[in-house]
């Protein structure tokens, strides 16, 4: 545990040192540069309440892909989930309209059924078809970004408005905001408890894990591999279009174009550096809206363009999980030669053996 | 006629890209790498290519830009992979996204644009005309006046056919695939197999890239390559690697692009947009199909 | 006066985190020889002989060949300074033809680096017809057979000049028959110059092949002696430290009821080629029926029918009396226990924790593990009994938290038992389930396995190794390509008459 959090802590801080060369080299002031961006993200309640908020998709969407990823399922199609749920709760927003206490719920549910719906069009086709999931939801991923943005081009189409966008939902499913504070917060904090529930306490979760871990034992052992495939894809699509949901309910309150493509990859990349752990995607997943809510404040206060951040997010990626590898590896350099030592210091050891040589010898 | 003429060169010019990157993934596919920074290979190319032809105003700089911005990538996938053993579904992922935001990065600090860079400074790559060909009715169109990546890219598909099965690297190569021990103990590293699969397929990219945005179009946008390196992934995975059957695949996305293009009068362009994906689905699904049907035979 | 080749000194390797693989060992090779290094499983030889070869790195330790220091930082290098080693598990490339694997790594080329076939394929023919190998340059290493790839193996390194030869245990994946030959072609070998090194734990053949032995046990080096003044029983107590008695245990006893019922199996696969015929069986309670047979005569998927991981074309399964031909795996795992071979992939899952590992089968047939319904995980009782396992099979570890992996083999061997066997079902199926372990932990789980037949439980016991199948089992059914050509009681037949069926198939 202690080992986790240091291998981490070290990792962001090599990347953060290597963007922090970067911004040298191009003749900026890192310390004011991070400065101004956590700065941003962290400074008072209302900043820090605007992170929270843009920290909820990216969790969502990070969950989704470390509970497929832990179980066996590569689903790598959140950016279309996430899309198809956002499209299916402006529906749902738009042609329905109930008191916010049943709104809410409803909006959320629909969500969820649109990420599934997404998910579950990969899953029939692994399993009657053996197409494998990393590459079709990737497809879906494209084919959902151009099916949303046919439909609020045409069909849902706001007349007055000069580019793409859907007309607002009904303010009955807008998220409560209690000042600044959005309560999309509470709902994924929910299903966050729920989400580490099922993993670790419940059988079906305990199947999951050991199954993404060696499926051949779990067959063997009884673990129903094709409807847990089945369950965990439609449960990471319910989780991304849950997401896509959220930010129509807690944000712009319509369907924008472009509307994913800031989280398009975020919770794959965000389920990598957490090594697929439910509370680690908690912690990564907040980290990174810091960055990204900061990297607006950067850029405004310091010039340093946002999409710096973007690079840095990718390079973090890679030297967490880079370093993940190589500590495992020190450590067990550090164990061979304690065990090494061992040898020489323990005589008796040496000794057993010796008697051993001198046993066989009669 | 036109009409026809002008759908197969659309569908040339949209196949050659995923045809170079293909290639080159192909050559990582026998090499046993999963190698899945095409797409990020392909997009760093894109932009480094417009970078060298405008700066140097040169369109071979920029191809040699382009091949260096791939390089670049194909570099860190080989320090990650290869070097530091980090997984390489996570190095690719995560490549991808690196060459996402190091682009658009770029982009901003360098052309002080948001979103696309377009500029007459920009030199595209040349068109050839091939004298007498060109003279053929019909044929001449279609075969003389590519643009000379396409004609790179053909030239290409022969030489990697050529290099996978009669050289002493292919029988290296597709060792390090099958069973990478078995090449270590006979006294060739598997490593430095991978190392030079990837720095070619990363060259085979620098080109991809470099067509797309100084040959198909001249301009950059961001994330141009639109999921083309996952296509080219695809189309690898679907003829398990064999050069030639990538000929013939890229030219099937291309002709799905191109009948998108020509849709375009019935249908609103977002559905056309999606055809080359939908395409790739339906070629994945086909050839499901047939996996079944031969494994039912055996 | 014999030269010496190569010399290893007080080599030491550690494997982390704390198993200690070789302790301080020091062997001689000299010119000529063949010298066999035996061991127990889990000894050290091949750990020994893949860092003279440059596969695994030393500790500590010195190596010197032909008189200067060396170190080999892999194959290659060890290749090219004459030294070349055939692998257990063979390590060619089936999609290639001979020639093209035997030529892997020096090929001869023309320009641009084009192999040039002409001249490979008759220097390789050339070399085949030397050593008398009666190989065919052109066929595919897929379509041959097992022995024939050894000889290709054998021919690579030849075609590498190698002057030291070092194998691995080769007859493990040879058939009776074939052994002679291969004897033939390492004395052959030997004769022109070759220092052979030969690792097993087959006393017999090493006795009869070797010029010296060097004896491993548990990472050290207990001695090296000329193999003239040795006898089966004075290594076999070098290789073990005592004494080893492999004598039947078993009890006379009443059989009860058929439990396990198998009738008229087949399975064929491609269609045309049929893995089992007819298979016909029956098992009491309080039976242990076992399954000799040469590995790849269809025991894998006779394992893999009972299990349900494959259909058979036709034929029925009935436990006690129940029809278990169609069921699920999960209805099935509620009748039949199942130790498989394969510890690493079947038997567990390695980088979950061991309390995992236990819980895998019982967490969905006894109500025990689970409230609300069958949704929730009960830990304690999870806890507890893993505990209970620990204790009652004696498993060596840190904490039931810890990782599989970080058991030993014979460990992780009686966490799978401790698993399986707690199942408490009326039938066990057990596919060699002692593979790779040392003595102590082999009469463990022999000990464990007769327990059961005590309390009534029916056995179905597949091993490659005959003397344990005749120590535990009362019948004895031996599987020739597919079929079962002889149903033996075990008081009535010997080893040799099994080993003749196993061969030569029934009296057809």
């Amino acid at each position: 545990m202690k080992r986790n959090l240091f291998v981490n802590l070290a990792g962001v801080l090599i990347a953060m040192l290597l963007g922090a060369i970067v911004m040298l080299i191009q003749g900026y002031n890192p310390a004011e540069t991070y400065g101004a961006l956590f700065g941003y993200s962290l400074a008072n309640f209302y900043s820090f309440s605007t992170t929270l908020r843009n920290a909820v998709p990216l969790i969502l969407t990070g969950l989704s892909a470390s509970v497929a990823f832990a179980s066996g399922p590569v689903n790598l199609g959140q950016p279309g989930q996430f899309l198809i749920g956002a499209i299916f709760c402006v529906i749902g927003g738009l042609y329905v309209d109930l008191p916010p206490f049943l709104m809410i719920p409803f909006l959320l549910l629909l969500s969820m059924l649109g990420g599934a719906f997404w998910s579950g069009i990969a899953a029939l086709l692994k399993k009657f078809f053996r197409m494998d999931e990393f590459i079709t939801t990737l497809m879906l991923n494209m084919i959902a970004d151009y099916l949303t943005y046919w439909a609020i081009t045409y069909p849902l189409f706001e007349p007055r408005a000069n580019h793409p966008q859907t007309p607002l939902i009904t303010k009955n499913g807008f998220m409560p905001k209690w000042g600044n504070f959005n309560t999309n917060v509470i709902v994924m904090l929910l299903v966050f408890f729920v989400i580490w529930f099922i993993f670790n306490r419940t059988i079906a979760g305990y199947e999951w894990r050991i199954s993404g871990k060696n499926s051949l034992f779990a067959r063997i052992g009884g673990v129903k591999i094709e409807k847990n495939y089945l369950s965990v894809m439609l449960l990471t699509g319910a989780l991304a279009g849950l997401a896509g949901g959220l930010v129509i309910m807690s944000g712009p309150h319509r369907f924008i174009k472009g509307l994913g493509a800031n989280y398009a990859w975020d919770g794959i990349m965000i389920a990598m550096v957490a090594n697929n752990g439910i509370t680690a995607t908690l912690l990564y997943g907040l980290f990174f809206s810091i960055l990204q809510t900061g990297s607006l404040g950067m850029e405004l206060i310091t010039a340093v363009p946002s999409e710096l951040i973007t690079v840095l997010q990718a390079v973090i990626v890679l030297v967490v999980v880079a370093g993940r590898g190589y500590f495992e590896l020190m450590i067990a350099k550090i164990a061979t030669r304690r065990k090494l030592k061992d040898r020489d210091i323990h005589p008796q050891f040496i000794d057993q053996n010796a008697i051993n040589r001198e046993d066989t010898k009669l | 006629m036109n009409i026809m003429i002008g759908l197969i060169n659309g569908m040339i010019a949209a196949a050659t890209p995923i045809l170079l990157a293909a290639l080159g993934g192909t050559l990582t596919y026998y090499a046993g790498i999963f190698n899945i920074a095409m797409e990020g290979m392909m997009l760093s190319g894109a932009f480094f290519a417009v970078l060298g032809s405008y700066f140097f105003h040169s369109w071979i700089v920029g191809i040699l830009f382009g091949v260096l911005g791939a390089i670049l990538i194909a570099l860190i996938f080989i320090f990650f992979s290869i070097f530091l053993k980090v997984d390489e579904f996570v190095t690719g992922v995560g490549l991808n996204l690196f060459a996402v935001g190091l682009t658009t990065y770029l982009l901003r600090q360098i052309f002080n644009v948001k979103g696309a860079f377009t500029d007459p400074g920009i030199v595209p790559i040349p068109k050839i005309q091939i004298p007498m060909i060109q003279n053929i009715p019909v044929l001449g169109k279609i075969l003389s006046g590519q643009n000379l990546i396409v004609y790179i890219a053909l030239i290409a598909v022969i030489f990697i056919t050529w290099l996978v099965f009669k050289t002493r690297f292919g029988l290296r190569l597709r060792a390090a695939g099958y069973n990478s021990t078995c090449l270590d103990t006979s006294g060739v590293s598997s490593n430095l197999i991978r190392f030079h699969s990837l720095m070619l397929c990363g060259i085979l990219c620098g080109f991809a890239g470099s067509f797309l945005s100084l040959g198909y179009v001249t301009l950059f946008t961001e994330n141009m390559s639109a999921g083309r390196g996952w296509i080219s992934l695809a189309a690898v995975i679907l003829v398990s690697g064999n050069p030639l059957g990538i000929a013939l695949v890229s030219l099937l996305f291309g002709f799905a692009d191109g009948l998108g293009l020509f849709l375009q009068q019935s249908l609103p362009s977002q559905f056309t947009s999606m055809v080359p994906y939908v395409a790739t689905l339906i070629a994945l699904f086909i050839y499901s199909i047939r996996k079944k049907k031969k494994e039912a035979l055996i | 006066m014999m030269t010496d080749v190569i010399t290893m000194d007080h080599i030491v390797k550690v494997f982390p985190p704390n198993v200690v693989a070789l302790d301080d060992v020091s062997v001689t090779f000299r010119e000529g020889e063949i010298h066999a290094v035996v061991g127990e499983n889990g000894a050290g030889k091949t750990t020994l002989m893949k860092i003279l070869y440059g596969m695994q790195e030393a500790n500590s330790g010195n190596i010197f060949f032909k008189g200067n220091q060396v170190r080999f930082n892999k194959p290659g290098e060890a290749i090219s300074s004459g030294i070349g080693m055939v692998h257990q598990e063979i390590l060619l490339i089936p999609e290639y033809t001979i020639w093209e694997n035997v030529i892997l790594g020096v090929e001869p080329t023309g320009y641009f680096g084009k192999i040039d076939r002409q001249k490979s394929r008759q220097k390789v023919k050339q070399q085949i017809d030397e050593f008398q190998f009666h190989l065919d340059p052109d066929a595919r290493v897929e379509d041959i057979s097992v022995a024939a790839r050894q000889k290709v193996e054998i021919l690579k390194l030849l075609y590498r000049n190698v002057s030291f030869l070092i194998l691995d245990e080769p007859t493990s994946v040879l058939t009776p028959q074939e052994i002679p030959q291969l004897f033939d072609e390492l004395r052959r070998m030997r004769d022109n110059g070759r220092t052979i090194v030969y690792i097993s734990h087959h006393l017999e053949e090493v006795l009869e092949l070797s010029d010296r032995i060097t004896v491993l046990r548990k990472g050290s080096k207990i001695d090296t002696i000329e193999s003239s003044g040795a006898t089966k029983r004075s290594l076999s107590q070098m290789m073990v430290g005592r004494e080893v008695i492999f004598e039947s245990i078993r009890k006379q006893q009443k059989t009860g009821d058929v439990v396990f019922d198998m009738s008229g199996v087949d399975y064929s696969f491609p269609k045309n080629r049929p893995l089992l015929q007819s298979i016909q069986m029956q098992i009491r309670a309080g039976e242990i029926v076992g399954i000799a047979g040469v590995e790849g005569n269809g025991q894998l998927e006779l394992v893999n029918i009972i299990m349900g991981l494959i259909k058979p074309d036709h034929g029925k399964i009935e436990i006690q009396g129940d029809d278990f031909t169609h069921a699920s795996i999960l209805e099935r795992r509620k009748k039949i226990s199942f130790v498989s071979q394969d510890r690493a992939n079947m038997g567990s899952c390695l980088n979950a924790s061991i309390s995992e590992n236990i819980l895998m089968t019982h967490h969905r047939l006894n109500s025990r593990f689970s409230k609300w319904n069958g949704i929730v995980l009960e830990k304690a009782q999870i806890n507890k009994f893993s505990e209970e396992v620990r204790n009652s099979f004696d498993i060596q570890m840190d904490s039931t938290d810890a990782e599989m992996r970080s058991l030993s083999g014979g460990n992780q061997q009686k966490t799978i038992l401790g698993r399986e066997l707690s199942l408490d079902t009326p039938f066990l199926l057990l596919d060699q389930p002692t593979r790779g372990l040392d003595v102590g932990s082999i009469e463990y789980v022999h000990e464990h396995i007769l327990q059961m037949k005590d309390e009534g439980h029916a056995i179905l016991l597949l091993s490659a190794d005959l003397e344990e199948l005749f120590r535990l089992s009362d019948r004895i059914l031996v599987l020739h390509r597919g079929q079962i050509v002889a149903n033996l009681e075990t008081e009535h037949t010997s080893i040799e008459e099994v080993g003749i069926l196993m061969l030569e198939g029934g009296a057809q």
